[in-house]
């Protein structure tokens, strides 16, 4: 008898070594432990066996069993692995092909560009406010320190709806209303929708411009310099420059002109920036000690610094738009590239 | 404004390029917008004189000319017919390159070599006003005493360079030469040249300007009012010189008197004006407000109705001149003008202004006055006139000046401090560089300790304080300064805050979740076309009616101020599909602006609104009813849903949002007629919220309710009820029938057919029941949905299926 075990054993083994695939091996393991297997018709036997021989014989028909069951655990831990290589061959996907992805939309340049200045003003300490589209002659003019029928009054061409009630030509319609509201020291940005009636290729009537305005002891027009900085290198990168340039302003004293250095071309010159390396982006200046007084705030001990800039034209910079029409169009395969 | 290099320098000793100038200027705010140059396309032409004329062997019309031009005889073929021999003609000769394109090569004409070609007035850039002969068809014979060889811009004093000057409106003092001139001294640290001011009197002569004419002044807008008087005046071309500045300055010479007035507006920022002294009735000048009846003829031909509110220069009958702005024909210098009585005055901006806009007309003279002249100017003026009229030799000057002045206008002394004007510049600029800037600039400056003393000369009316004067310093010690100032930012002020705009934050949630929507958002003109209330059907007394008119609008399409985004995201839409472009998703964050009474007599209220609007198959009222309540999910706003009355939406297919019993939106499908009104499909959807409501909402509050550590069961539903049982009423009786052990529960299908019958629908609800304490049995879950089945069944009538 234990020689036949030996035998059976043997042969199992060696079936299971030439086993090709899960199939064959379900086959030795029934030839084994199936009803009628050759272990099972083994243990079966054991009442043939002298009742002496039979804890002997029982504890090599274990071993058996046990060893063939490794190697079949073996042989089909293989054949699993081989098996999953195989799907994950098979199972291949061309990743060209088109996207099941929901559609997403995008913001329009112009807010996404106030998002992006509104944060960076927040973090240097200044609160975002917000002031009437439709405003009095008062606070667009004479609280600016543009009286009426004063040559400043030029500079805009400026949409009336009464005498006394306009549409802003320019954000710094909220400086007054807001030096009225506040107890320096404040630092303020305003953004919002300016109107001009002057209407072609570069100017749209309806316009988006960034209000500034900081009054405190001791500003200076460095403070300007420092703060503009800043805005323009988080706004356009590390690397950019800014200049100033006088200009005129009633309600600024001294008014400058500020030009950044083109991000485009980094200050080489290209088509952008005309060849110059620099844009003109930003009006500013010190606040006219005259507006102060207008708006009840001590000239004498509070100074301040004012800064305004077209939204439209960052915007256009920021993402290489050509025409600023396309900004009010909302043609989707315009905004489709904002994303 | 236009100046010329050669007209600057007349007052400026600088040996300095026009470039060099130009952009000192610009530096110091005198921005030089274009630098050009007059002769830029008269290089290689020539004054030439044509020696002999043959005809052209090979061709009828054409003739072969031998041209002296001045180190060699050139041949030149020509087709021009008032040629002949003798005469003096520009010749371009090859490598000319003329302002009208054409270049110059030497060329075979017919077989005989032409070396060039003569030139006409027109190909120069001149007219007849300019140079006798160069309007005339063909080419320009030049006046017999010019050189052969001379550079033709040399011999037409075409060779000056022209500065275009953007002048920012505090600096009414430099549009003029002289006021230019000033500044480029300043800029050079050089003392202007002094002006001539001579002029000759006939000493022995007894008439006076008290026997030409009489001035009264009678209204308080002039301040100044100046006349002198010319006899034997000669009206004729004026010297070339003259003629030069004026054309290169672009003005139009005219004749001997009228020319001097022109230049010295444009030399002294002074304007002028001349008379005929025989034209004035009574010899009378009368400077007052014009008369409601009264009306004059300009030098526009134009003819105008005057009121009181404008102010005339009369003779004893009739007004001659719009006071500063344009002068009448009645009066004004002619051919056969022999006597002359010349104005030199100044009239108060606001006025001048006003009467410029009210009859519209914007003239040389009318510029400079609505931008301020001085009153010490008219002085100046004056004798610059009278100088020329002397130095031309077109007029004797006759004795004394009649000088009426209601304004004084004489040097201002002000005190500023050094350190102070350090501290608003943020610099340290020493006290000695300010000083010698100031002086520069003409302020008589001297210091005393901190204080500068300055003597502010009468036309820098423009300089009050510290900070003027601080300009003044910084604009000419040069804004490169700051290049590289590294000034911590804020070093002596306080610490703020900075806090965002509650709405705006609030806005931005919302923008970002409809871009992961699908959305895009749209900017859109707030001005609209006035037709906007009728396309919307919105009815009379809807305050959305009363559209704020602008009164000057660009076009009718933007003369009104929208009281509704639905026209924006419509428009929009429709423009978006007549482009092809499908699938539409568009939102807008903006205003609207609402108003009770028309003309305004107060401020309008302004409202923020979000609005979106869809035109895409398969999205419907319940796509935007999802997508609003995700929106509204971020807020604290409770609300519910009412049939909406908005005119613009589908009666039945459209709801309002109501909250604390106010409407603060609504969304629905478009109502035919407004989708026919614009021009769209009947699928767009539209929804507005009030964005200021929802930014008064407190922040929303999260209470995290605990949860059952047991898990949720869940049972369907489904029972046929009539169509007049809504949604909300079914869902609010499982809620109430589950009492504790409710967790949710939602419509899964609405199904309608005729089988189920007529008015009839299906619905299938899923409940989800959960216990804080244990897990729910089966027979505690059937009771439950008894329970709900029972109040279907007696609240509503409806059957299980």
């Amino acid at each position: 008898m234990i020689e036949e075990l030996l035998k059976i054993k043997e042969e199992l083994l060696g079936d299971i070594k030439k086993l090709t695939n899960l199939k064959e091996l379900n086959e030795v393991r029934i030839k084994a432990f199936g009803k009628a297997g050759a272990i099972s018709n083994l243990s079966k036997g054991m009442r043939d066996v002298a009742p002496e021989d039979r804890p002997k014989f029982g504890a090599l028909i274990n071993i058996a069993r046990s060893e063939i069951e490794r190697e079949l655990e073996l042989k089909n831990k293989e054949f699993e692995e081989a098996e999953l290589n195989k799907r994950l061959q098979e199972e291949k996907v061309d990743i060209t092909e088109p996207s099941k992805a929901c559609e997403i939309g995008a913001l329009h340049p112009i807010s996404d560009v106030i998002d992006r200045l509104t944060d960076i003003c927040v973090d240097m300490g200044f609160s975002v406010v917000e002031g009437p589209e439709i405003e009095s002659d008062y606070y667009n003019f004479e609280a600016m320190n543009i009286p009426k029928n004063h040559p400043s009054r030029d500079m805009q061409d400026t949409f009336f709806i009464t005498d006394e009630i306009l549409l802003r030509s320019q954000t710094s319609a909220v400086q007054a209303r807001e030096m009225e509201k506040r107890k320096p020291p404040f630092k303020i940005v305003c953004p919002g929708k300016t109107y001009r009636n002057d209407s072609d290729a570069t100017h749209s009537p309806i316009f988006n411009q960034l209000e500034g305005l900081v009054v405190d002891e001791n500003i200076s027009m460095a403070d300007l310099k420092s703060m503009l900085t800043i805005l323009m290198k988080r706004l356009y990168g590390e690397d950019t420059k800014i200049r100033f340039r006088p200009s005129f302003f009633p309600f600024t004293e001294p008014s400058i002109e500020v030009d950044v250095s083109c991000p485009n071309c980094h200050g080489k010159g290209c088509n952008i920036c005309k060849g110059s390396g620099m844009l003109e982006l930003l009006g500013a200046g010190v606040v006219n000690p005259k507006v102060l007084e207008m708006s009840g705030i001590d000239s004498k001990k509070y100074r301040g610094f004012a800064f305004g800039f077209g939204l439209d034209r960052t915007a256009m910079i920021l993402n290489s738009i050509g025409n600023i029409r396309s900004l009010y169009r909302n043609d989707k395969r315009f905004l489709e590239q904002m994303r | 404004m236009k100046v010329t290099y050669n007209w600057l320098r007349e007052f400026v000793d600088v040996n300095a390029s026009p470039e060099d100038i130009a952009s000192r200027l610009t530096s110091a705010g005198m921005e030089v917008e274009e630098i050009i140059y007059q002769n830029a396309h008269l290089h290689d032409v020539v004054v030439g004189r044509i020696l002999k004329i043959e005809k052209h062997p090979q061709a009828d019309k054409l003739v072969v000319c031998q041209v002296d031009i001045g180190k060699e005889i050139t041949q030149i073929i020509t087709a021009a017919t008032n040629v002949f021999e003798g005469a003096l003609v520009p010749v371009s000769l090859p490598g000319a390159d003329l302002a009208n394109g054409i270049k110059i090569q030497k060329a075979k004409m017919r077989g005989v070599e032409s070396c060039g070609m003569f030139c006409s007035g027109e190909e120069l850039g001149i007219d007849e006003n300019y140079f006798e002969g160069a309007g005339v068809n063909g080419i320009l014979i030049l006046p017999s005493d010019m050189v052969p060889g001379t550079p033709i811009d040399k011999a037409l004093k075409l060779d000056d360079v022209i500065f275009d000057v953007n002048i920012t409106p505090n600096r009414a003092d430099c549009m003029s030469v002289i006021g230019l001139a000033r500044e480029v001294c300043a800029l050079y640290g050089v003392p202007m040249r002094k002006v001539n001011l001579s002029y000759d009197i006939d000493v022995y002569a007894k008439d006076t300007v008290r026997d030409y004419v009489n001035v009264n002044v009678t209204t308080p807008n002039c301040q100044r009012y100046m006349a002198s008087a010319i006899t034997n005046v000669k009206i004729e071309r004026s010297p070339l010189w003259m003629r030069a500045r004026l054309n290169a300055v672009g003005i139009k010479p005219i004749n001997t008197m009228v020319d001097i007035t022109n230049y010295v507006l444009i030399e002294m920022g002074q304007p002028l004006h001349a008379f005929d002294q025989e034209l004035i009735a009574g010899s009378q000048i009368n400077v007052r407000q014009a008369k409601l009846d009264e009306s004059i003829t300009a030098l526009n031909h134009n003819t105008y109705n005057l009121d009181d509110s404008i102010m005339v220069i009369a003779d004893s009958e009739k007004p001659m001149v719009i006071a500063g702005v344009i002068g009448g024909t009645n009066s004004c210098i002619n051919d056969n003008t022999k006597k002359c009585v010349l104005e030199s005055a100044v009239f108060d901006l606001k006025s001048i202004r006003l009467t410029s806009r009210k009859i519209g007309v914007r003239t040389d003279s009318s510029a400079r006055y609505s931008k301020g002249v001085n009153v010490a100017n008219a002085e100046l003026g004056m004798a610059r006139a009278l100088h020329l009229v002397s130095k031309i030799g077109c007029g004797k000057v006759v004795r004394g000046s009649i000088d009426i002045a209601s304004v004084k206008n004489e040097a201002r002394k002000i005190t500023v401090s050094v350190n102070l004007i350090n501290q608003i510049l943020g610099l340290q600029i020493p006290s000695n560089d300010m000083l010698r800037i100031l002086n520069n600039l003409g302020i008589e400056s001297t210091i005393a300790g901190d204080r500068i003393t300055c003597i502010i000369p009468p036309y820098r009316e423009d300089l009050e304080n510290d900070y003027d004067i601080a300009e003044e310093v910084i604009r000419l010690y040069g804004y490169a300064a700051y290049d590289n100032v590294n000034y911590e930012l804020f070093q002596n002020s306080a610490v703020t805050e900075g806090h965002h705009h509650p709405r705006l934050l609030m806005e931005r949630k919302f923008r970002n979740a409809l871009v992961e929507h699908g959305f895009f958002e749209n900017v859109s003109y707030t001005l609209v076309p006035s037709d906007m209330a009728d396309r919307l059907l919105i009815e009379d007394g809807d305050i959305r009616n009363n559209l704020i008119r602008i009164a000057n609008p660009i076009s009718e399409d933007i003369s009104c101020m929208r009281t509704s985004l639905a026209q924006s995201l419509f428009t929009n839409i429709a423009y978006n599909l007549s482009v092809g472009n499908k699938n539409l998703r568009m939102f807008e964050c903006g205003r609207i602006y609402l108003t009770d009474k028309l003309p305004l007599d107060k401020l309008p209220t302004e409202k923020n609104m979000i609005a979106l609007a869809t035109c895409e198959e398969g999205f419907d009222f319940f796509n935007m009813k999802g997508i609003l309540e995700g929106l509204l999910e971020k807020t604290s706003l409770s609300y519910q849903l009412e049939r909406s009355k908005e005119p613009y939406l589908h009666p039945g297919i459209s709801a309002d949002i109501i909250a604390d019993n106010k409407k603060i939106g609504s969304f629905g499908q478009i109502h035919p007629s407004v989708a026919k009104n614009y021009g769209l499909p009947n699928n767009v959807i539209y929804a507005e919220i009030d964005d200021d409501y929802l930014a008064s909402l407190p922040t929303k509050k999260i209470v995290a309710k605990a949860i059952s550590k047991y898990p949720i069961v869940e049972r369907d539903l489904a029972v046929v009820v009539d169509e007049s049982v809504t949604a909300q009423e079914m869902l609010d009786a499982i809620k109430s029938a589950c009492g504790n052990l409710y967790y949710s529960s939602e419509i899964f299908d609405i199904y309608r057919s005729d089988a189920i019958g007529e008015n009839k629908k299906s619905m299938a609800f899923n409940v989800k029941l959960s216990d804080m304490n244990k897990t729910l049995t089966d027979e505690e879950v059937n009771k439950i949905m008894q329970k709900i089945l029972k109040a279907f069944t007696y609240k509503f009538g409806a059957v299980l299926r």
